[in-house]
């Protein structure tokens, strides 16, 4: 059976006053049914032009250079605008960072989840798909600013769940929560697809939170997705460099609001295709070849790797300790 | 960081730029002179008198040539006294607040209550026609909406830190206002300008046109358009001569103006398939 | 609770605005040539009108005294006497009010029902390149063309070529309703396009903004279709500028309606005022510029009460009127 989601090779590029930023540099993912998984990376790291792109919603800005995306077999940058809009509504649901914003101020919950449910394709009434996201009834009878944040994550996920897609895409649905709230709306969305069989993609920048409730992880960088796998293998036995740095660092000990930086220097920003690892400039066992020729698959026990010297024993440990 | 003007915007202001050396050729005669007698009366454009003959048969190119400068000329000095007092009440509402952004906003706002032709009139009426009424004219129309958009832009401006660190650091107020807010208000007043300088020529424009503003023998677009509709029928060039010099210049002025805005806050888009 | 104190915040701000609009006009009338009770009288008044009238206003009181006894009579409708006509200004305007009013009308119409089309058409079509261009020269020409130009223009036109529309003869609405029409429709369209390509401009504006909004991409995301977006989403995020700038465009069609009926030569309180002005019928001058302030005073109230209904959010976090 083919996967739910495929994305080869896909490369998207912006262009703003002239200059050109290469946001994906030929990132490759699968997503099977029912399979949740998490995306992480920096930012800068291309997880969100993933994520877009994956319901063909990127901004206008963006030029799609080279790849394919295909939904449950149908090519999505080939599709009719009608067929673009049967594939959103009958298979993907999306979900955003800033919930408050996600929702239309001018009208009441009750109205937007209506108005989402009256095409037909959900079932029972606004109370029951609110209930579906622990919240009250009344909820329905509240405008968006009425709502705390974690309160309209909920509306916007009943919402985006309203219609049982296949495939949930959550673009680091809690990074505006407090603290005590993420792991509420987490156990929501999560408990929610299981029942509906929705497979969820997380595009976070924990490494460790993602591991902790997704099935497989993708580790992001530089528009690459350098390597995924099962989730506890990731994270146990990272097999990429970057992927080391990020397990060893701890995310859970950060303090929330500082920025992740497990590794000495910065992201690249990329300005076309790139021609070797654009990790190398910060990798600890960087040699030649890493500069200018692109690393391949590498498949390392249940992981696919990005690295030339993926699978050399001695720069897995000492990675982590960087 | 800057993006270059964009060539619509680049076509305006080169638009405008040869308005004004078209202007400036009156004041040597560089097409002769506007009040000289030089041919039939109301004869069409030809190769004597490109933009035809007026009822007296003076040539109108001179005519409108005199024209263009006197409304330029009008309209500059208008908006330079605007761009003068709104910065200078803008930025000391925007950055004081409190009971003088009060009296400022208050005094704006029942500026603003007048249409612009309206308040003009009422200007002309108490003034009497003429120049001097154009003039006041243009600057109290323009001054309202230049003046709330620098305060405005004083407002976000002064919360910024450098303007803070010189707070602290013990600068005095004209050298603040001077110094750090002016200059990032700049932008502001120099877009709010370009518009005001279109409205001021079409203010000008109504005004001698409705007879209230610069008086004949003295030649503005206004003035032009007035007297040729006495005689529209037989002789439609004294309309759409001046009128079409009248609305190239707004509209290049307008084009300009764009570019420059969309220039200091650039925007995105999104498609909605 | 909150809207209604902010209401009445509005409410007490609107009345001093028409307050400070009032002293000036009243000391503008006291600076024009002739003087008070000349521009209320007119030059033939008798010796006893002037009396009459120096104990009715106080003329012999201090000024602000002077300016409440002007306000009362104006707030009680007297707007003093046409030195023309020597009939009461209030009359006067009464008489003209139903052409600049329909004239008005009209053209606010066309405003809206072209307008806010134009400008969602070409927010939504928008792109950061190509035709853009073209649609900004278009729109820029609409709001470049001064009435007297366009008018004059459309004058010349219509009535050396005897294209259908009659120019001038203004016919009232009561008299023949069709031919009122005819006679309304070219000068509508001469006060319209500003109008029409200032509210497109404005709605492409609001909508572009709308468009990046967030809630946008979620029902782009959630596969809804333009149409529908549109109509459920946008058109009411977007409306607030462009219901207030309705305001401003009504006080800009009023300015504009002097020229026009001045152009056409219709009947209204326009070509009324431009008249008086020629003749120093100040009282006409005084009443007709009050008149445009105070509706516009009053639009501006509407237009708040509108864009409370519009936006949820208003009352609530002070988010302001006209930045």
């Amino acid at each position: 059976m083919s996967p739910l989601l495929v994305v080869d090779r896909l490369a998207v590029d912006y262009r703003a006053n002239g200059r050109t930023v290469r946001a994906l540099d030929g990132a490759d993912l699968e997503v099977a049914a029912g399979e949740t998984v998490g995306i992480v990376g920096e930012s800068g790291s291309g997880k969100s032009t993933l994520g877009a792109a994956i319901g063909r919603l990127l901004p206008r800005t963006a030029r799609v250079d080279g790849g394919v995306i295909r939904v449950a077999g149908e090519s999505l940058f080939e599709l009719a605008p009608a067929d673009l809009r049967r594939v959103r509504r009958e298979r993907l649901g999306f979900v955003f960072q800033d919930p408050i914003a996600s929702l239309d101020p001018t009208m009441r919950v009750g109205r937007q989840l209506t108005l989402v449910l009256g095409r037909g394709t959900g079932s029972g009434d606004v109370a029951a798909h609110l209930d579906r996201v622990k919240l009250d009834a009344r909820t329905a009878r509240s405008y968006p600013h009425e709502l705390s944040g974690g309160m309209a994550q909920r509306v916007a996920i009943a919402m985006a769940m309203a219609g049982e897609p296949e495939l949930l895409v959550a673009d680091e649905p809690t990074a505006a929560l407090d603290s005590q709230v993420r792991e509420e709306v987490l156990d929501v969305v999560f408990s929610l697809a299981a029942t509906t069989g929705t497979g969820i993609i997380w595009l976070s920048h924990d490494l460790a939170a993602v591991a902790r409730r997704c099935s497989r992880v993708a580790v992001m960088y530089g528009g690459r997705v350098v390597e995924q796998g099962p989730a506890a293998e990731v994270l146990g036995r990272p097999a990429h460099p970057y992927t080391a740095a990020l397990a060893g660092s701890a995310p859970a000990t950060a303090a929330r609001g500082t920025r992740l930086e497990p590794v000495p220097g910065r992201p690249p920003m990329l300005t076309g295709p790139s021609d070797g690892c654009s990790f190398a400039p910060r990798c600890a066992f960087v040699i030649d070849r890493c500069a200018h020729e692109r690393p391949p698959a590498v498949r390392v026990g249940d992981q696919d790797v990005l690295c030339h010297r993926a699978g050399e024993p001695a720069t897995i440990g000492q990675g982590a300790t960087t | 960081m800057r993006r270059p003007l964009d060539l619509l915007s680049k076509g305006g202001l080169g638009c405008l730029l040869a308005l004004v050396a078209f202007a400036l050729g009156s004041t040597v005669d560089l097409a002769g002179d506007p009040d000289a007698i030089v041919g039939p009366r109301l004869a069409p454009p030809g190769p004597e008198w490109w933009m035809g003959t007026d009822n007296l048969g003076r040539s109108m190119l001179p005519r409108v040539m005199e024209g263009v400068g006197t409304t330029l000329l009008l309209s500059c000095t208008a908006v330079l006294l605007t761009a003068a007092v709104s910065a200078a009440f803008g930025i000391l509402a925007g950055y004081r607040g409190g009971y003088l952004n009060e009296v400022v906003l208050r005094l704006v706002e029942v500026l603003y209550s007048f249409p612009a032709i309206v308040l003009a009139v009422l200007v002309a009426a108490v003034l009497g026609p003429g120049q001097f009424a154009a003039l006041a004219s243009i600057v109290l129309v323009t001054i309202p909406l230049m003046t709330r958009l620098v305060r405005a832009a004083a407002v976000g401006v002064s919360q910024r830190d450098y303007v803070t660190a010189a707070v602290i650091s013990g600068a005095r107020l004209p050298r603040i206002l001077g110094r750090h807010v002016l200059p990032n208000v700049a932008g502001t007043i120099a877009v709010q300008g370009t518009y005001a300088l279109s409205v001021g020529i079409s203010v000008e424009g109504g005004l001698s046109f409705l007879g209230f503003g610069v008086q004949p023998p003295q030649a503005s677009l206004g003035v032009l358009i007035r007297q040729g509709g006495s005689y529209m029928i037989a002789a439609p060039w004294l309309i759409i001569g001046p009128g079409t010099v009248l609305v190239v210049a707004i509209l290049a002025i307008n084009v300009f103006g764009d570019g420059l805005r969309d220039r200091l806050e650039p925007r995105e888009t999104r498609s909605l398939t | 609770m909150r809207l209604a104190l902010w209401w009445s915040g509005r409410a007490l701000s609107s009345a001093a605005t028409l307050l400070g609009v009032s002293i000036l006009i009243f000391a503008a009338v006291r600076m024009m040539p002739g003087g008070f009770a000349e521009t209320i009288l007119g030059p033939f008044a008798t010796p006893e009108q002037k009396a009459e009238l120096a104990a009715r206003y106080g003329l012999d009181q201090p000024v602000f005294m002077q300016y409440w006894h002007w306000l009362t009579a104006v707030a009680g409708g007297d707007l003093g006497t046409s030195m023309i006509s020597r009939e009461p200004v209030s009359l006067e305007l009464l008489a003209r009010l139903p052409v600049t009013a329909e004239l008005t009308i009209l053209s606010v119409a066309a405003a809206i029902l072209l307008g806010v089309p134009l400008g969602v058409l070409t927010a939504v079509r928008a792109r950061p390149d190509g035709g853009a261009a073209v649609g900004r020269l278009l729109s820029g020409l609409g709001v470049s063309v001064p009435e007297f130009v366009l008018g004059s223009l459309a004058v010349f036109l219509f009535s050396r070529y005897a294209l259908g529309l009659s120019v001038g003869g203004y016919v009232p609405v009561t008299v023949d309703p069709a031919a009122n029409l005819r006679s309304m429709v070219l000068p509508a369209a001469v006060l319209s396009i500003f109008a029409i390509s200032a509210t497109a401009r404005t709605t492409r504006d609001a909508v572009l903004g709308v468009l990046v909004e967030p809630y946008v991409t979620a029902a782009v995301a959630r596969g809804e279709s333009p149409w529908f977006i549109i109509t459920r989403h946008i058109l009411r995020n977007a409306a607030a500028p462009v219901v207030t700038l309705t305001a401003t465009i009504t006080a800009y069609l009023l300015g504009g309606a002097l020229v026009v009926e001045y152009v056409f030569n219709l009947p209204g309180i326009g070509s009324y005022v431009v008249q008086a002005v020629g003749r120093r019928d100040y009282a006409v001058v005084q009443a007709g510029v009050l008149l445009a302030a105070a509706v516009f005073i009053v639009m501006n109230v509407l237009v708040d009460l509108m864009v409370g209904t519009l936006d949820p959010r208003l009352g609530v976090t002070a988010k302001g009127r006209r930045a």
